[in-house]
This record gives structure tokens, sequence and C-alpha cells, in this order.
């Protein structure tokens, strides 16, 4: 009996010892990263700014969401969903089991809150609004009954799932400054923390401005790890506000902060102190981010004075593509990526990134560094060289134009811009360095028109649909010839119909062969020539588990996960 | 008349005792020193400013060898070669299979080394451009432009303090309002804005002329001040109001013997406000507004010195700094030395 | 006395309007507005940035744009940020506060440690003591502000025991008030001692020279042959001769201290009005620039009254009526 009594003893402690364990070891602690400024608001139906959305993402969610991972759709807010066999009426079925931070249950009360009063409101500056209008109609959204929301499109729209990653906000608390038409000013960021509510797994508790923002735990947090456990795990998130890149590495290397994102130049620097300094670099894959130059390709004359925007005698070297496939030739991207990032980047060639995923296509043309080969185009296309090696046009013009660049301050701008200026002088071109204020630089591409060359770099992500504005003719952000009423060149016109037709196309597969071509064209025809990609890079503290960083998560794709090791 | 001659003594005094002041006449001759360099910078530096070679980015000073294998032989220097070690860290390999020697007065240059070595006395940077000559290149632009601004901001300084401190009254409270004006937007964001407005396209010597006028319109403003000052004081001397007695016109008075009187005092002043006009140079070329590159000035050689990487990793690139340190030192302290000998004869 | 405080307080007020103009024609002469940057993120669309121009009336005659703002001003109503989307004041108070700090520290360092240096040197002078503080205060008023302070912060990294920039630890609010302090005091370390050490330097030098010129002086011979002690003869009668001229300099120093701090706040991460203002400029948030302009206008032309009546006081023989 007594030895029964000792065995079964002996199993309970067993199987419950892992238990004790787990619950104990993993809750408390915090974490502290750092942001580049202040964020600008915290109502994220009209923040414009990644300072803004980064933080917002920590307590509001959206139906769906996407795995850092595998980048695959998954739910969130919703726990399933179905569409009907047109693809045009998509039903889903919200979790029950969500509060907002003050108690007050989530409904589907909310969903059409956010999307029918904020996002369709046609008084409120809505950001998102133009991702979720599909050719000029907004989708229909009905509630079916507490717990599920249907929405009608009026196409088939292949983006549709991963566009309802749109974080919804709380109606209870807001629709009252909808009604007094005071919504935009609503959330700013001199709200009281307590008064900003949200489903998400941390809430804002306090904020200084220009020094420091911090989270805590929602007690009231709907998910749960995969042993059941009570998420969030951390007890506070804070974010210092640290303008300046050297200073954040400083403050990394000194203990203050627990994670940083560096370049491939910082690497020889905190890459000897991972032992000491309790850290370790993570290496998470080509950045999203695009990085190129581009000629102004504009035909246009200015309304006022019915100058043509650009000279003409320059046009007809921009628009002239062995002219632009000479100058990607020229450009030396290996040197790039060595003395800019000592190493750690990609040459650039396709408009998506390595880490897109399954749109990304690889089979694209390739300029590779070779100056003979530049020279050599060009001469074919009926340019000559003058005995002191400067570039004339076919008429004789001697090549020469300006390269703007945004005047932001950090040195790797200037640097490429420098070595692309000096790689094209290797093949006879003079160019003139123009750093401008980056609202005016924003204003020549957008309104002005008045500029020859430029090199910039936008945004970008896993679904290329929502970089339409760049690539449709008649885009406003279609940099080198904005705003065409129909497409002016063939490939052109052929870009648009892959956009009209891949958004509505939903097998996958044939979505992908649309986007090939398309990104199989952009670099035929090189409207914009792209440079190089950085890799992303991560520093955090080894005290931390559960991390997953990735490229399109950044360093806590999902904070809710992340404890402290003891 | 016999005020003015006992003055020109006075003046041929203060200088007398400013020689013998020994460190402010160093400092003298360490400006001649920098600006003779500069002057002769073509000659001197082995290296154009704009010469770069990627193959040597950061590449640390090179050794100049005098013994062969223990025998004393004519100068030279070993081949380097860059690689990057397992942590992404540069680091240059010596080639003692390959040497090249030193060339003396070839192609107009002192000293040279035959290609494709290179020859790096105080390192290179990004772009494997030789920071030696750079330097001197720089400092015909960092030393030139404070001296033109100084003077512009003089002429306009003279004119303005001139007729407030003499004529008093509206027109004195006028023009130091406006002097106000221009003291009280804040330097730094004037120097923006004004620099915001000139022209894109405008080439290096437009950007040059363009930075002149800038600094010379930050500062004039507090140089007139200090005029009217000391016109203010000066126009109740007793010198002044025996001409104004004799019938001399007021232009005559101001032009002919208020203002001179202020020159002497003016001077110590004026290299003090060189050594500001360096150092303000120096801040708009650092944030990228002043002069741009490959033009190099020694602000914004010091652009690329403002990050905690390429300092440790490269510490040689912060010597713009030392120069700018020494030349702005040099400038303060005979400013101050010429302030002191002329002291005593303004007092009085 | 009476007439000439009024009269300089009618053009104080209408240098600030025309100061503000300026600044305000300034940022408008620049090509662009605010909301340009909105326009390179792909998601958004022509007709939604056309609504926020509408909606903060950017799109009016300048005249109007700025005639609306001064009104406003005497509402107490100085603004709204376009940049942080919120009143003006809301954003301006705690920075001004942030950098008033960081000032006034400076302030007395310069004055605390300056004068007393000065002094040392002056009845010292052509000692070692002298000398090298000689050589220390050209040094520190001709390095670049921006470029000591940076490589202080690489020192200090190297050395450790102080942080590295901006005003508080991540922890400051746990802590209790004396830590508080404390740790502000720390932090305050680095910006103010690189902030204060030209000024610092300069003053030494000046009240080294005053105290020289006023020893030089009839009557502090005639104290002595009276026999006066020495200590009264320096701290009495030369020390409050020679400081009077200083006086005059703290009306600039503060003002001046206020927009000169603008680099070296932002280069150790300072929260405080000058890398807002840079922020705010480059952003073209024009009400914010203008704001704190007007700020910076007010306490410099203070600055430069009090010095002028201080002047007058001092100097005698400067007259303010035009000469007969």
């Amino acid at each position: 009996m007594l030895r029964n009594k000792v065995l079964l003893t002996f199993l309970c402690v067993c199987l419950a010892a892992p238990g004790i364990d787990a619950a104990a070891s993993r809750y408390g602690g915090n974490l502290v990263e750092t942001v580049a400024s202040d964020p600008k608001t915290f109502n994220d139906i009209v923040a414009t700014d990644v300072n803004s959305t980064a933080v917002t993402s920590l307590f509001l969610e959206g139906l769906t969401t996407a795995d850092p991972v595998t980048l695959k759709v998954i739910p969130d807010l919703a726990r399933s969903w179905e569409a009907s066999s047109d693809g045009l009426r998509w039903t889903f079925h919200l979790r029950k089991d969500v509060k907002w931070s003050d108690g007050v249950g989530f409904t589907a009360d909310d969903v059409l809150f956010t999307f029918n009063d904020l996002i369709y409101n046609p008084d409120i500056p809505s950001s998102s609004k133009d991702v979720l209008t599909i050719e000029g109609k907004p989708l229909k959204v009905e509630k079916i009954d507490n717990f599920t929301v249907r929405f009608t499109l009026p196409v088939k729209f292949a983006p549709f799932l991963r566009a309802m990653a749109q974080t919804i906000l709380p109606r209870h608390c807001l629709w009252q400054t909808v009604q007094q038409k005071r919504f935009t000013f609503s959330w700013g960021i001199d709200t009281p923390p307590a008064q900003i509510i949200g489903t998400g797994p941390f809430l804002l508790s306090e904020y200084h401005p220009g020094e420091r923002l911090v989270f805590k735990r929602n007690p009231h947090y709907w998910k749960r790890s995969s042993q059941g456990e009570a998420l969030p795990y951390l007890d506070h998130i804070i974010f210092m506000i640290i303008p300046d890149a050297q200073a954040q590495l400083l403050k990394f290397i000194d203990g203050e902060l627990d994670a940083i994102a560096l370049s491939g130049r910082d690497y020889p620097l905190l890459k000897p102190l991972e032992r000491s300094k309790d850290f370790h670099i993570y290496e998470a894959g080509a950045d999203y981010d695009s990085n190129f130059v581009t000629f102004n390709q504009n035909p246009g004359l200015h309304p006022k004075t019915s100058r043509p925007f650009v000279d003409p005698v320059k046009l007809s070297w921009f628009t002239n593509v062995q002219f632009r496939r000479a100058v990607a030739h020229a450009i030396d991207k290996k040197r790039l990526i060595e003395i800019l990032n000592n190493g750690f980047g990609l040459p650039q060639n396709s408009a998506m990134s390595p880490s897109s995923g399954s749109f990304y296509d690889p089979q694209v043309t390739v300029y590779d560094y070779d100056l003979g080969k530049a020279r050599g185009i060009l001469k074919q296309a009926g340019f000559k060289y003058r005995p002191d090696g400067m570039l004339e046009d076919p008429q004789g013009h001697p090549v020469e134009f300006n390269l703007y660049t945004s005047d932001a301050g950090t040195a790797s701008r200037e640097q490429t811009a420098a070595i692309i200026r000096s790689d094209l002088e290797a093949i006879g071109m003079k160019v003139n360095l123009v750093p401008v204020e980056f609202n005016t630089l924003v204003n020549k591409l957008t309104s002005s028109f008045d500029w020859d060359m430029v090199m910039i770099g936008l945004t970008g992500g896993v679904e290329p649909h929502f970089g339409q504005n760049v690539w449709r003719s008649s885009g406003g952000l279609h940099l080198w010839d904005p705003n065409q009423l129909k497409p002016v060149s063939p490939w052109e016109k052929r870009i648009d119909e892959i956009y009209d037709q891949a958004a509505q196309e939903l097998d996958d597969s044939k979505r992908k062969e649309l986007y090939d071509e398309w990104q199989r064209i952009t670099a035929d025809e090189l409207p914009v020539i792209y440079t190089v990609l950085g890799m992303d890079l991560f520093a955090v503290r080894n005290k931390f588990g559960n991390l997953k960083p990735s490229a399109n998560g950044g360093a806590f794709p999902r904070p809710e996960e992340i404890y402290i090791k003891k | 008349m016999k005020n003015v001659v006992k003055h020109q003594s006075r003046i041929q005094l203060a200088f007398a005792s400013f020689r013998r002041n020994r460190v402010a006449m160093l400092c003298f001759w360490a400006l001649m020193v920098l600006y003779g360099m500069a002057i002769f910078a073509g000659f001197i530096c082995p290296y154009s400013y704009q010469d770069e070679n990627r193959d040597f980015s950061y590449c640390p000073p090179t050794k100049i060898e005098f013994y062969d294998q223990g025998h004393l032989s004519q100068p030279f220097i070993y081949k380097r070669s860059l690689t990057f070690n397992d942590i992404h860290r540069r680091v240059y390999v010596t080639d003692h299979a390959v040497r090249y020697p030193l060339r003396f007065f070839n192609n107009g240059r002192l000293f040279t080394v035959e290609a494709p070595g290179r020859l790096y006395i105080w390192g290179a940077d990004a772009r494997g451009r030789d920071i030696f000559s750079r330097i001197w290149y720089g400092a015909r632009i960092s030393l030139s432009i404070g001296i033109l601004g100084v003077l512009i901001s003089f002429i306009l300084g003279l004119l303005i303090g001139g007729i407030a401190g003499y004529y008093g009254g509206w027109v004195d409270s006028v023009l130091m309002r406006l002097c106000e004006m221009f003291m009280m937007v804040p330097g730094f964001y004037l120097m923006l804005a004004l620099r915001a407005a000139v022209p894109e396209n405008f080439n290096s010597v437009q950007v040059y002329a363009s930075v002149v006028i800038i600094l010379a319109l930050i500062g004039w403003a507090s140089l007139a001040r200090i005029i009217r000052g000391m016109t203010l004081s000066l126009r109740e001397r007793d010198f002044v109001l025996a001409a104004k007695s004799l019938g001399v016109p007021d232009i005559v008075i101001i032009f002919k013997h208020i203002l001179p009187q202020t020159i002497s005092f003016s001077m110590a002043t004026l290299m003090l406000t060189v050594s500001s006009y360096i150092l303000a140079e120096a801040g708009l070329s650092v944030v990228g507004l002043g002069i741009q590159d490959p033009i190099p000035s020694w602000g914004n050689l010091l652009s690329d010195a403002m990050e905690i990487v390429p300092v440790i990793f490269a510490p040689w690139i912060l010597l713009p700094g030392l120069f700018i340190f020494i030349a702005v030192m040099c400038f303060n302290v005979t400013g101050d030395a010429l302030r002191d000998a002329f002291d005593p004869m303004f007092k009085e | 006395m009476i007439k000439h405080i009024i009269q300089r307080i009618l053009s104080t007020i209408l240098l600030l309007l025309a100061v503000s103009f300026f600044t305000f024609w300034l940022i408008h002469a620049t090509p662009g507005n605010f909301f340009d940057s909105l326009r390179l993120n792909p998601q958004i669309s022509q007709s939604t940035v056309e609504h926020y121009e509408k909606l903060y009336h950017l799109n009016d005659p300048l005249l109007w744009q700025y005639f609306h703002w001064v009104i406003n001003i005497f509402h107490g109503e100085w603004g709204y940020s376009l940049y942080y989307n919120v009143p003006v004041t809301h954003v301006l108070g705690s920075r001004l506060f942030n950098t008033f700090v960081l000032s006034f520290t400076s302030l007395i360092l310069t004055w605390g440690i300056g004068i007393p240096l000065g002094i040392w040197a002056a009845l010292r002078r052509n000692h070692w003591i002298d000398r090298m503080l000689s050589v220390f205060s050209f040094a520190a008023f001709s390095t670049p502000g921006f470029f000591l302070a940076v490589l202080v912060l690489y020192a200090a990294s190297r050395w450790g025991g102080l942080p590295l920039g901006g005003m508080h630890s991540p922890n400051y609010d746990d802590m209790n008030l004396l830590d508080k302090i404390k740790d502000t005091l720390l932090h305050l370390v680095i910006p103010a001692g690189v902030l204060s050490l030209s000024s610092m330097a300069s003053l030494q030098r000046i009240m080294r020279g005053n105290m020289l010129g006023v020893l030089r002086q009839q009557y502090i011979l005639a104290a002595r042959a009276k026999g006066l002690p020495e200590g009264i003869v320096i701290y009495r009668h030369a020390l409050r001769n020679a400081f009077n001229p200083l006086v005059t300099l703290l009306g600039y120093e503060f003002a001046a201290l206020l927009s000169g701090a603008a680099l070296i706040e932002i280069v150790c991460s300072w929260p405080g009005l000058g890398s807002l203002l840079l922020t705010a400029v480059r952003a073209k948030d024009v009400y914010l620039v203008m704001s704190s302009t007007l700020m910076g206008g007010v306490l410099l032309i203070m600055g430069n009254v009090l010095a002028d009546i201080l002047l007058t006081w001092v100097d005698p023989r400067i007259r303010y009526e035009k000469r007969r």
C-alpha cells in the first residue's frame, strides 16, 4: 500500500513539475525597444507614418493577420470565414471571447463601425480608404448577427483577405466623436492613455513626448499560448524615442535598450560584443523596401508657362531605353554593398524583394557592372565620345543632368548618390548632385515635375497590388510619367492589364504568372533602375524567448509570445 | 591734427606690443603655414581631391619604408589589398613581395607613387580618396570662406553701425531694430532657410558664393552693433566735437575721423568673427547644406566622422576636426592678442 | 526713462510681428507643403491628400493664413501642429521646459565656474595656472560644439558610468523623487557640460580681462594706499566694477543658449525645443515653427532690452536723444 502511494505521489509530481515550471517562469519582465521619432497620433485610421502604426499595432487588431514566417493569411479577430462560389460574398465568423480593454465585449458592431462610419466616411481622411476601394466602389459591410459579418465585393479581389488585417476600432467609445465630427482629432498624442482602448496584447500606459512610450499588459487579452496560458507574458514594452541612429547604437551597447535594428556597417562593431553584452544578432533576410534611381520621362507641358517639364534634349535621352540600360550597366552594385554595408546586402534587380515570398521572380534580366558594355550600348544608340571622354548625344549635345536626392542626412544615402555619380562619370555623363529637402523632393515628383533623375526608395510588402499607385499608368506615384490619361507605351498598357487581371485572379499560381511577367517587363524596360537591397539585421538580448524575427514582422512580430528566460 | 599724429604712433606701438606676444606670433605664423599649404595644395598633395579608388575603402595610413632588409634605401611602400574577415570587418593585407617606390617632383607633385600603388599618408575615406590631399584642398575652401564672409559683413556693419551710432535718435532706433531682427531669427534656422532659397542647379562656384553671402548675413548684425557702440562712445570725443565746430560735414566726420578709429579695434573683432564663420561653415557642411561633395571643405569632410562605426574602424577621418580646431584657435589667439594690444589705446 | 521703456515695448511688438512674418514667409518660400510626404506612400491616392489640404486651410493666400494666426495668438490659440496632430501649445510646453532645464543648468555652470576661474586667473596673472586656463579656454571655444559632443559620447561609451543621451532612464516612472532628480542630473552631465564649455571659456577670458583692467585703476591704488585689507580691495571694490559690464551679457547669454542648443540636443537626444524645431522646419509644420520662433524671439528681445537698459545705467556717457 505504501509503495503504491509513493509511486502515485512520484508520478503526480513528475506530471505536475513541467506545468509548475512553465507557469512560474514565463510571466514578468520588460522589453525596452526604440523608435526614431514620436508617433503622430494613436488614431490608426488617420495615421500615415510608420512610427505611429508600429505603436498602434500593439493594441489594435484586425480580422486577419499574416504569419511572420510563412507569410500566409491567418485568423485573428475572426476565427473563420467562407466565401461564396463567385468570390464576391465573404462571411466572417468573429471570435466570441474577445473583450476591449475596458471590459466591453467585441462584436460585429465594432466591425461595421470601423468600415461604414470611419473608413468610408467622406469627412474622415483615412489612409486605408484607397486600398479598400475597388474600381471606385467601397465594400459593402453588413451585420448578420452579433458575431457574424458579411462583406460584399463589387468584383473579385485577390488581396481581400490580406487587406482584412485592417485594424478594428471600438464603437462604444468613438461613435460620439464621429457624430460631433471630431474623430480626426481624437486619440491624438495628448489623449490620456486610459482612454485608448484596444483588443490587443498591450495597452498604452504612459507617453512622455520626445522621451518614451510605455505599454502595459492587457489583462483582458483573448489569445492563449499553446499550453493554454493567458498571454502576454511580459509586464511592459517600453519604446525609447531616439531619433539619432548613433545614439540608438550606443544605448544598446550600454544596456539601456534590449533590441535594435542594425545596418551591415554596424555588424563588425557589435558582433564581437555578443558574449560580453549577452545578445545575439539575427539575420532576418532581405529588406522589403526598394531603392532605385529613375529618369523623368514626362512629356507634358507646365499648365501656366506652357514650357515642357523636361528639357526636350534630355527627354530624348531619358525616354531611350538603351540609355537607361547603359546606366544600369554602369552602377557598381557590388561596391555599394561593400562600402555601405560591409557586404550585407543583395543587388536588387526586381520590383519585389526575395523576402516577399512567392511573388518574387528571380528570373529577370540582370544588368551586371560592365562599363565597356555600357559604352558599347551607348555607341550603338548613336551617342559619341569626345576626346576628353565626355559623352554627347547624336545631335552633339553633351550629356549632362541633375540627380536629386533627399538631404535627410544619412551617410549611406549620400555615399550611394556620390558613387552613382562617379560611376556615370566613368561612362562620360556629367551628373550634378542636388540634395533637396524631402518635402521639396516629393513636390517635384508629384506636382511640379521639374527633375531629371531622382534617387529614392519606396516601402514594399508581400502583396504586389498594394503598390498599384506606382505601377498603373494612371497612378499618382507612377513616378517617371504620372497621371497618364491613357497608357503611353505598349508595355505600360500591358502592366495596367496585369494589375487589373491579377487583382481579380483568385488562383495563386495564375496570379504569380501575371506578376512574374510584370517584374520581367520592368526589368527589361527599366522605368526605374534598382540598386541594392539591405539585409534586415536585429540584435536582441539573449534573455528573451519565443523570438521569431523576420523581414516582414521586424524583430518582434508576435510580442505577446515573448517571455524572459529565467 | 595733433590727435591724429599721436594716434598713428599709438597704432605702431600697439602692433609692436602684439609682436612681443610670442604665443600670438606663433599662432599667426601657424595660420600663414596653413594658408601656404592651402595655396600650394596642387603641388604638395599626391592626389587630386576627387581621385577615388574603391579597392581601398577606409585604407589605413600607408607606412613608408626606408629600410630594405636592413639597408637604407630609397623610400617605398608595399602593396596592400582589401579583404573582409568573418565578422565582415575590413582588413588590409600587406604583400611584401610587391613594392612601389616613391617618386619625387613627378607630374608637378612633390611626391607620388606609381599606379596601381596608392599612397595614403593619413589614410583613405569610404571611397578610397586620400585624406591628406582632401584636407589641403579643403583648406582652400574653409580658410577662404571665412575671410570673404567677414569682409562682406564688415562692410555692411561699418555702414549701418557707423550711421546708426553717429546720428542716434530714430535713425539709430530703426537701424538697430533691423539688426535685432537679423539677430533674433535663430542663426541655425536662418542658415537653413536661406540655403533652401538657393536654386538647386547652382554649380560649385555659385554654391560657394551663396555660402559666403549667407554667413555674411548672419554675422553682420552683431558687428554693426559693436561698431555702433564704439561710434556712440567716440562721437562725444574731443576731436569729433572739434571737427563739428569747425563745420566739417557729417559724412566726412564719420568716414574720415570716426571709422578709421574703429578699424584698429575692429581688426581684433574681425579675426574672432573669421573663427566663428569657419565654425559656422563647418556646421552647415556637416549637415550637408554647405559645400557639396566632391569639393572638400573641412566641414563636409567631418560629416563622415559623425558616426561611431567609421570613427572606431577608421579614426583618421577625424583629422579635419583637428585642423578646424587649429585654425579657429589660431584666429582666436591672434584676435585676442590684437585686442589686448589695442586695448589701452582705446580705453583712454 | 519711462517714455523710453514705453517706446521700447511698442517697437518690440512691431519687431515680433515683423520677425514672425519673415519666418512665415521663409517657410513658404521653399516649395512643397507638409502633406507632400504623404504622397510618396503608394497606398494613398490624390483625393485623400486633397482632403487633408482643405481641412487645414493650406490653399488660402499667404497673408490670410498669417492674419488668422496673429488673431488667434491673442485668443491664446497658438495654432495646430499638423505634424503631431495636437494644438501647438501642448507640444511646445513640455519641450520648452526640457530646454529650459538644459539651458538653465548650462547657465549656472557657465557663470558658476567661469567667473571664479576668471577672477583666479586675473589674481595670478602670468602664473602657470593663468596660462593653463588660457590654453584651456581657447581650446574650448575653438572646438565645434557638435563635434565635441560626439567625441564625449564615444569616450563615455568606452568608460561607462554616464547615460549616453536622453533625459530619463527607462524606469524613471518607478523612481522616487530623489532618484528622479539624480537620474535627470546624470543625464544632464554630457549635454550641459558640452553646451557650457565654450561660453564658460569665453566668460572666463572676459572676466579676467575686466578684472585686470579694473585692478589697474586709480581708485584701487588709492584703496590700497589707504591701508584696506587686500581681500576687501579685491572682493568689494574691484570685483563689483569688473562684474558690472558682464551683467549686460546675461540677457544675450540666456537667449543665445536657447537657440544654440539645437545641435547639442539632437546629438545627445535631449527632448527639447531645438530638436522639435528641426523636425518642424523639415516637415514644414508652419504653426509650430512660427510659435517656437516667436518664443525664441520674445526671449532674445527681452534679453536685448535688458542689455540696453543695463548699458545705459552702467555707462552714462551714452545718450539716447538726438545730438544737439
